[in-house]
């Protein structure tokens, strides 16, 4: 009875922290580009390859074993990383895109968005950020 | 500086996709298994394949390994090569693809060297599995013998608010192996012009080549009716006669469920070839890792026999065996039949996905030949 209780509240806690898995877009402090949920996914699907303002971008995606790509794919770019698989394979194989870099943890993209004006990336929003500029969507 | 190295941090941060920052190699592989239910026997008895499959397992024919690589020049020119072995070919690899690209800026890039013709929704993808929901594309519409451009292609991308649009005009010649023989397509001219908006895509294609067959049976029997006829022989030859590619594809797709079509019209000019028409309508859902999908498709490639009249103004004499070569070989290149597949797709993770199809083909020429085919398919994408 007691087990039961036990898994009970951890599948809850579990399921819970799914649910309240928030995604924090991040780019250079120096990036002063007003972006918006569309311009994210225009910029992550490849379909714009310079900020409003004309600069360069270094989109950084997490690796598609990470829970916080898959919640970014589902919530950013509405679909979910299978299809955005998918989308890429289409355009690489015709030589009209190359997908995001991928890094596989939260602290390399922070890393690589703090160094470079160029990057942006997206991190769990309980990560640590330091030297970044949060994107409100 | 700080650039260089972040390019390398990338570049080792990267996964396999990635070799060094300025090289970038990927590649997919198809494995598919295909057989029909039943032994394919045609009216005169003959043993006959469908799409290359018969009762016995086939797992050559729609599978296929390729290594795309592709390469920074400098800023502007980036070269790619893609090397294909396709199954059907004994697994020799070849240089599908082989052309280099020069963005002007942004939105407009010229291309050059050996490319996908534009001509459908999924040409540039057809080999790539992983990027359709099907085992493979829609025979009826993809089947056709031209696939591939040696020449230029412009690719003009933007947008206008949230319609985005691309056009593309390719310039060149084809080569390619059919039926036996050899068809070459000179002077070929395609424009290709696409806009999506949200869950909505459409395209429009049109092209025109001067298109030349040549197969050593046809071009014997062409040769005795020069004998009788050098003007009919002429007229049914397909050589250099001006070929037409008319194409219509529409999409809804909001990631839940979709539906799509594409429509096209192949003309031969003056010659033995009847005009084709082919159409594919498919509609599926996605429901978590599995995507079950329906699909009709249907080729009409039979039209009144042509060339009667000139048969008719032949001497008496000469009639027979003029009508033989002239109808027979009219007769011989019709196409009229229709596909109804049922499919699931099952993404077993974001590089591999598994495939089950079963397909029931209708030949509206001759019923014998009416068969089921199953294909199960495994792709990958790296």
């Amino acid at each position: 009875m007691l087990f039961k209780k036990i898994t009970l509240c951890a599948a809850f806690l579990l399921t819970s922290s799914l649910a309240f898995a928030e995604l924090t877009v991040i780019v250079n402090p120096s990036n002063t580009n007003d972006l918006d949920a569309k311009k994210v996914q225009r910029l992550f699907l490849g379909k714009d390859k310079k900020f409003p303002d004309g600069s360069e971008v270094l989109a950084v995606n997490l690796t598609a074993d990470s829970s916080t790509r898959n919640n970014f794919d589902e919530k950013i770019l509405g679909r979910n990383s299978s299809q955005v698989s998918a989308y890429w394979s289409k355009l690489v194989f015709t030589g009209k895109g190359i997908p995001p870099k991928e890094v596989s943890s939260d602290a390399e993209v922070i890393d690589l968005v703090s160094k470079n004006p160029s990057v942006i990336g997206y991190v769990d929003s309980s990560s640590l950020i330091d030297g970044v500029k949060v994107i409100k969507l | 500086m700080k650039k260089l190295l972040l390019a390398s941090a990338i570049a080792a941060a990267c996964g396999p996709g990635f070799v060094s920052a300025d090289i970038r190699i990927n590649g997919f592989a198809n494995l598919t298994a295909g057989f029909t239910t039943s032994e394919n026997v045609d009216g005169a008895g003959n043993t006959t394949d469908l799409f290359g499959y018969d009762d016995n397992v086939d797992f050559s024919n729609g599978s296929l390994f390729a290594i795309q690589i592709s390469g920074d020049v400098n800023e502007k020119v980036t070269a790619t090569a893609q090397l294909l072995a396709r199954g059907e070919n004994d697994y020799e690899a070849d240089f599908e693809w082989a052309y280099l690209t020069y963005s002007v800026n942004d939105n407009f890039s010229v291309n050059a060297g050996r490319l996908r013709l534009p001509l459908f929704r999924y040409s540039a993808s057809s080999d790539v599995g992983y990027s359709f929901h099907w085992a493979q594309t829609p025979f009826s519409v993809y089947d056709v013998p031209f696939t591939n451009l040696d020449g230029l292609r412009l690719d003009y991308t933007n947008n206008i608010g949230d319609w985005d649009y691309t056009l593309q005009l390719g310039s060149g010649t084809y080569t390619s192996e059919i039926g036996g023989g050899v068809a070459d397509g000179e002077d070929v001219l395609l424009i290709t012009a696409e806009a999506t908006y949200e869950s909505f895509k459409a395209r429009l294609v049109y092209g025109q080549s001067n298109t030349t067959f040549t197969e050593p049976t046809t071009d014997a029997a062409f040769a005795q009716l020069a004998q009788i006829s050098p003007v009919l022989a002429d007229k049914i030859a397909l050589r250099d006669d001006s070929g037409t590619f008319t194409g219509l594809g529409l999409e809804y797709d909001n990631f839940t469920w979709f539906v799509s079509g594409e429509i096209t019209k192949v003309t031969g000019g003056e010659s033995f070839s009847a005009d084709d028409n082919a159409y594919f309508v498919t509609m599926g859902t996605r429901i978590g890792k599995f995507t079950p999908s329906i699909t009709y498709e249907a080729r009409d490639g039979v039209e009144d026999l042509k060339f009667l009249e000139d048969i008719a103004a032949l001497p008496a004499q000469f009639q027979p065996a003029a009508t033989q070569i002239v109808v027979g070989f009219q007769n011989f290149f019709y196409e009229d039949y229709a596909l109804t597949t049922v499919g699931l797709r099952y993404d077993l993770d974001s590089q591999v996905a598994l495939k089950f199809d079963v397909s029931s083909y209708e030949n509206k020429i001759q019923d014998a030949l009416d068969a089921t085919l199953v294909r199960i398919a495994v792709n990958y994408v790296f």
